[in-house]
């Protein structure tokens, strides 16, 4: 085929784009950069919160492309129509993802977890619904997750008795006055769920699905613990959970990976924790807008093809994440960076964040929970959005805003 | 007096409306052409505008009006050639017949204001937990405390709202578990309706909905074509069944979800082509006179609808505020 002729000064202005709608997890600007080195035509990014970016992608499918979020916001878009099933023939990476969301767990082991397990919205079924049964489509590729728990300062919870790290540290007495969360409900909600459960005050039957009796005991039981004052504040970003740990306003609470290489001094004494009861998983993808077609469509698998091909996955991994094709990450990440992030060994030298200058891990430090099968095998739960998320969401806004009034 | 009275005044609005604009028709009044808007029909009628739509609906299936490209009905059969008339109704000296007229106007008050405060309350369902404050609704409407009570008292009577212990009236949440159990309450009565209504069907009409499909515009179309199939299945055939009781049960249980059915439609529906495909195949398996078949097929296709109901309900968590835009409703925890 005759190629066009280029102009000699190639017009930025006229190269496609590709837009991309997604949160801060893995919307980052250098990753935008890179991609659009790599693949030749130009990438915008639309980074909103967990809902919103749930709720454009649902309601507004025409403005975006590609879809960049996490599997429990997958559901809801797939099912207002908004995507398009993803041909996995046309992957070459698809081979290279591994077990966690295409068996559903890393291994034989491990455990699957509850609510939104990844696998059962991964494979198109023959009635379009989503579903665990193994097809060539699928709704969303698997690329950046992790496994969460809370972090903690060592200092409050100092002891005779060696500390056994549970959920249920959220409503230690101890932490009283000093308890922070994240405020978004399909994450938030589980962290203090599981802190009433393990703390042995509820029971839920099936904690990611609860019914609306067991919504209200919990939120009249978060009602109690908030007169008794024992809530700080209901973050939002990760900037936000460093911060009040550093202004030591926060004694135990929710965090995210990138956080803890926020913390400066501070990381010191706090101590991301391995509860007992496991960790909360949550699994991000890329999905594939419905009215993409012709040379859109090629540069969106091109991009999914270049999100897994390596380079991307180690710029998560500085920041703690994992990403679904380790392997071909390792290349792209130095061996002391492998050595902490995935193989959960002592770092043997500092090592320095994405943006390649700060200093987020310490020499001598040993990332908790281990390696990443270790951690993988410890799944509880999944982020999830449940059968009553739009009641429990209601709820919950009234409990954050009386949170954080009460902060002011 | 000789006119039969009583039969005007119980029908229902829709009814009133779709009588006198069937008058007109039959009279040469409302000329063949001419395009039928539903806020001047409304306007004159002095009705909300749902009654006109559903009025609409039934002369459109009587085949005394059609659809156009453009806004509105055109009065005359869909195989009829002729251009748009538009005019002013108003000044087309239209005769509403006198029973008719008085039935609509001689609804009381307290109806007006029951359908203003029902809609209201429904569209509150999906947001939460209501409280409905008595003397705010009193003073919005400039209505009595007897009207007041009256208006609740049917709400509570239609299972819409109901009285806390300490005598508050409230309108509880439509949750996931209330759809799920409403839906396994239509799946069990549903089918068993369809069974027994036999001859009651009104096949002619059930055919009449399902060619305007075929010959529709979007066969595997939009959402409002599967309402309109759902409408006729429930007027033409399932609410015809001879158990009075049976019906009035199904009714009931249908209220809050068609109740939240519409809230979720106004923050805009998702496509379902397979919704839409689930009717064809039950609208020809009962013109067919295959009940039974039929029955089944419906009892399935309802599971389907919850399940689709339920992920619908979960998209209206991101909508943060109740734009209810009344002052006598409001949100309380019911915990």
């Amino acid at each position: 085929m005759a190629r066009t002729l280029r102009p000699a000064a190639p017009s930025i202005g006229r190269k496609r784009t590709l837009r991309v709608l997604g949160t801060d997890i893995s919307l980052l600007e250098t990753v935008r950069v890179r991609a659009a080195e790599d693949l030749g035509f130009e990438i915008a990014f639309e980074a909103l919160d967990f809902p919103s970016c749930q709720r454009k992608a649902a309601l507004d499918p025409d403005s975006y492309d590609v879809y960049d979020q996490c599997f429990h916001n997958l559901g809801i878009v797939w099912h207002w129509g908004a995507l398009q099933p993803i041909d996995t023939s046309r992957l070459q990476s698809w081979n290279r993802v591994g077990p966690l969301t295409k068996l559903g767990g890393v291994d034989k082991y491990a455990s699957r977890g509850v609510g939104d397990v990844p696998k059962n919205k991964l494979y198109v079924q023959s009635d379009h619904a989503l579903g665990p049964n193994e097809s060539r489509f699928i709704s969303m590729l698997p690329t950046v997750h992790n496994f969460d728990s809370f972090g903690y300062d060592v200092r409050l919870f100092e002891g005779d008795e060696p500390l056994r790290e549970s959920w249920a540290m959220l409503f230690d007495p101890r932490a009283k006055g000093r308890v922070a969360l994240v405020d978004e409900p399909a994450i938030g909600l589980f962290d203090i769920a599981l802190a009433a459960e393990s703390s042995g005050t509820l029971s839920f039957v099936d904690i990611c699905n609860m019914s609306p009796s067991e919504l209200g005991a919990l939120f009249a039981y978060l009602q109690v613990k908030l007169n008794e004052g024992f809530f700080v504040r209901c973050w939002s970003t990760g900037q936000e959970a460093a911060g009040l740990f550093k202004r030591g306003e926060a004694g135990v609470q929710s965090m995210w990976s990138p956080a803890y290489g926020m913390l400066g001094a501070t990381s010191e004494y706090v101590r991301e924790a391995e509860p007992a009861e496991g960790y909360r998983g949550w699994h991000g993808g890329l999905s594939v807008a419905r009215h993409v077609s012709g040379p859109v469509l090629q540069m969106a698998y091109e991009y999914m093809e270049w999100w897994l091909s390596g380079w991307a996955g180690a710029v998560m991994a500085r920041q703690g994440y994992y990403i679904s094709t380790p392997a071909a990450s390792s290349a792209h990440l130095t061996a002391a960076e492998w050595a902490y992030w995935y193989d959960g060994r002592e770092a043997s030298e500092d090592l320095v964040g994405v943006d390649g200058a700060t200093v987020v891990v310490r020499k001598g430090a040993r990332r908790s929970g281990g390696s990443y099968l270790e951690r993988a095998r410890r799944i509880a739960l999944w982020n999830t959005v449940m059968d009553e998320h739009n009641y429990a969401t209601r709820a919950w806004a009234r409990f954050v805003a009386a949170v954080n009034g009460r902060a002011r | 007096m000789t006119k039969p009275r009583a039969p005007v005044q119980s029908a229902r609005r829709y009814e009133l409306v779709a009588a006198a604009l069937r008058a007109n028709i039959a009279s040469g009044r409302l000329q063949p052409g001419f395009v039928l808007l539903e806020g001047p029909i409304a306007g004159l009628m002095k009705t909300s505008r749902a009654p006109v739509q559903a009025a609409l609906r039934i002369l459109e299936e009587e085949n005394l009006v059609h659809r156009f490209e453009g806004r509105g009905y055109l009065v005359g059969g869909s195989r009829a050639a002729v251009s748009p008339v538009r005019r002013d109704l108003s000044k087309l000296g239209l005769r509403i017949p006198n029973e008719i007229d008085s039935a609509l106007q001689n609804r009381g008050l307290w109806e007006r204001v029951y359908e203003e405060v029902e809609s209201a309350v429904s569209a509150s369902l999906i947001f939460g937990d209501f409280r409905i404050v008595e003397g705010a609704l009193g003073d919005y409407y400039g209505v009595s405390r007897t009207v007041v009570r009256d208006v609740l008292g049917r709400l509570h009577e239609r299972g819409l709202i109901e009285k806390t212990q300490s005598s508050h009236w409230v309108a509880g949440a439509l949750t996931a578990q209330t759809v799920r159990e409403r839906f396994q309450v239509r799946q069990l009565l549903e089918p068993e309706a369809l069974r027994t209504v036999g001859d009651r069907i009104e096949f002619d009409r059930l055919a009449r909905a399902r060619t305007l499909l075929r010959a529709g515009e979007s066969v595997a179309g939009g959402p409002a074509e599967w309402i309109r199939l759902d409408r006729a299945l429930m007027e033409h055939a399932v609410l015809r069944a001879p158990n009075t009781h049976l019906v009035e049960l199904i009714r009931q249980n249908q209220l809050p979800l068609a109740a939240a059915s519409r809230a979720l439609t106004k923050l805009g529906l998702p496509e379902d082509t397979v919704a839409a495909n689930e009717y064809l195949v039950l609208f020809d398996l009962i013109l067919d006179r295959a009940i039974s078949a039929a029955a089944m097929y419906w009892r399935d296709h309802l599971g389907n609808v919850a399940e689709k109901n339920l992920a619908r309900l979960k998209l209206v968590a991101v909508i943060s505020d109740a734009p209810l835009g009344v002052p006598y409703l409001t949100l309380r925890d019911a915990y």
